[in-house]
């Protein structure tokens, strides 16, 4: 085993983040929620969807992020190239595309006055020409947005000029994730979850294990390792330029249910061929602002989850899942891929009741503060990032 | 003649076809619509016949089955979508989840 099970070992690991509870507004403040608008959404570079999305020429997904009140395209041109535009017809401002996804094979078409784009964001017509003034076609194609692609994963930046790459903004994350087989694994479900909740409670709520046998204690309570007391031990923490990872054991001598024992029947002393990216066997990357990269293995085969928490207001967020696994070879694996997915969903729904009451309790303003333990160190560093971002109280 | 809702092999599940249900949300739909001894009786029903059925099904090819093949294939998902609350939650009493068709899943 690899995990030490010692107390205190990640305040160690890390002096600089040291051990002071964390300040409750930053969940319930409209100006620290404005704030992360202007601060964090408006510059940082924010995930929004993978290239697989859109295999072929004419393939598009629509993003709307929408603390920024901003509606983005993501189109794959008939060169095959992969660009991001504001979703905003040039003549009068509708919104081009109205579906979350779709394929215009050649063009696209706003819906109002059937002005036409190419896949690759010209304006190539414009009906009844002629009785415009001085209509200059060639200056009124859709606006691009900055975007970057990282393995795969399409990330968009609403700066005018961003301040740094996509790969020096990943830093530490994207050199111990290069060459991950993201591609190899395909999207078999995604889910959508509107919640009264800020988005950082969601986040922060499984950025941390200490709450898996409580809260979980009926399904996924026992699934990592623990001390002789009960409590889960990370395997390691490691914190980058803005990002960190947690890694965790799967704990051995759980006791596995009927269906289970069934299921992962061929797997018994057969180890997990392992992708050399992963650093324990359950590896929970939070990638600043609100992505999180979730790599896991079931049965022989890794697996990845991604969540995208989507802030809607100060106290209303979508959690979006995404859930990737390997083509299945038989049955078998099927239907462990099957019960992952669903013992998974299942936790998450606990989770999701929890994120709401406490949202309430934080929102009642009867804390001011929120007191971490060692193992919850993951969440102190976001806070620390949030902070650095955003300077709510540097100024105070 | 009518087509059987089930390969042959597997006639005797025929009570529980109505679990043959796709995307996903019908067959949380359909967990949540029932009881937990109708969800007990599907899991006793499937659970000593799941190793036959993945031996059947792996004999087939998975993008091209028949449709009482797929139907038996929805049915091992259905299992699967049931075995948390039977074996796990073993009663709904005392649950701390969302409504489970609050997460909406879009395949």
């Amino acid at each position: 085993m690899k995990t030490v099970l010692r107390e205190k070992q990640w305040a160690e690991k890390y002096p600089d983040l040291g051990t002071a509870p964390v300040p409750v507004e930053p969940y319930v403040s409209d100006e620290h929620h404005a704030l992360e608008r202007e601060l964090i959404f408006r510059r940082a570079w924010i995930n929004v969807g993978r290239v697989d999305e859109i295999p072929n020429a004419g393939d598009y997904f629509v993003r709307d992020i929408a603390i920024c009140s901003v509606s983005v395209l993501v189109i794959r041109g008939r060169d095959g190239v992969v660009r991001a535009f504001h979703n905003v017809c040039s003549h009068r401002g509708n919104l081009l595309a109205l579906d979350e996804r779709g394929s215009c094979p050649g063009s696209l078409y706003c819906h109002f006055h059937n002005w036409i784009y190419s896949d690759t964001g010209e304006l190539i017509r414009v009906p009844d020409e002629e009785n415009f003034f001085d209509l200059d076609k060639g200056a009124l194609g859709l606006t691009p947005v900055t975007m970057d692609i990282w393995e795969g994963f399409v990330f968009v930046n609403l700066a005018p000029e961003p301040a740094e790459t996509l790969r020096a903004y990943l830093g530490g994350v994207a050199d111990q994730l290069d060459g991950c087989p993201f591609h190899e694994m395909a999207l078999m479900q995604t889910y959508k979850v509107d919640e009264r909740a800020n988005w950082k409670v969601a986040l922060d709520a499984q950025n941390e294990i200490y709450h898996l046998p409580f809260q979980h204690r009926r399904i996924v309570g026992e699934s990592f390792v623990m001390n002789d007391r009960g409590h889960c031990r990370f395997q390691d923490v490691n914190l980058y330029n803005r990002h960190s990872v947690w890694s965790c054991e799967n704990n051995r001598s759980r006791t596995l249910t009927p269906l289970e024992s069934l299921v992962f029947a061929e797997e018994n002393g057969v180890r997990a061929v392992r992708i050399p990216q992963m650093i324990g066997e359950f590896d929970f990357f939070v990638i600043f602002p609100n992505l999180v990269l979730l790599l896991f293995e079931v049965g022989n085969a890794t697996s990845y989850i991604s969540y995208n928490f989507w802030p809607l207001a100060v106290n209303r967020t979508v959690w979006e899942i995404r859930m990737h696994f390997r083509e299945p070879r038989g049955m078998r694996e099927r239907l462990q891929q099957e019960y992952f997915k669903c013992i998974i969903r299942d936790a998450l729904q606990e989770d999701a009741f929890a994120h709401e009451n406490i949202h309430a309790g934080l929102a009642s303003g009867a804390k001011s503060h929120v007191i971490l333990q060692d193992e919850e160190a993951p969440i102190r560093y976001f806070h620390k990032v949030l902070e650095d971002h955003v300077g709510f109280y540097r100024n105070g | 003649m009518a087509e059987s809702l089930l390969p042959e092999a597997f006639a005797d599940l025929a009570p529980w076809a109505g679990w043959a249900l796709e995307p996903e949300r019908a067959r949380t739909a359909k967990k949540v619509a029932s009881s937990m001894e109708e969800l007990r009786a599907f899991y006793d029903a499937l659970m000593p016949r799941l190793e036959a059925i993945i031996a059947h099904l792996d004999g087939l090819p998975a993008g091209d089955r028949p449709a009482p093949a797929h139907r038996l294939y929805l049915l091992t998902l259905s299992l699967v979508e049931v075995a948390n609350l039977v074996e796990l939650y073993r009663q709904r009493e005392g649950i701390e989840a969302c409504d489970p068709l609050h997460f909406d899943p879009q395949h």
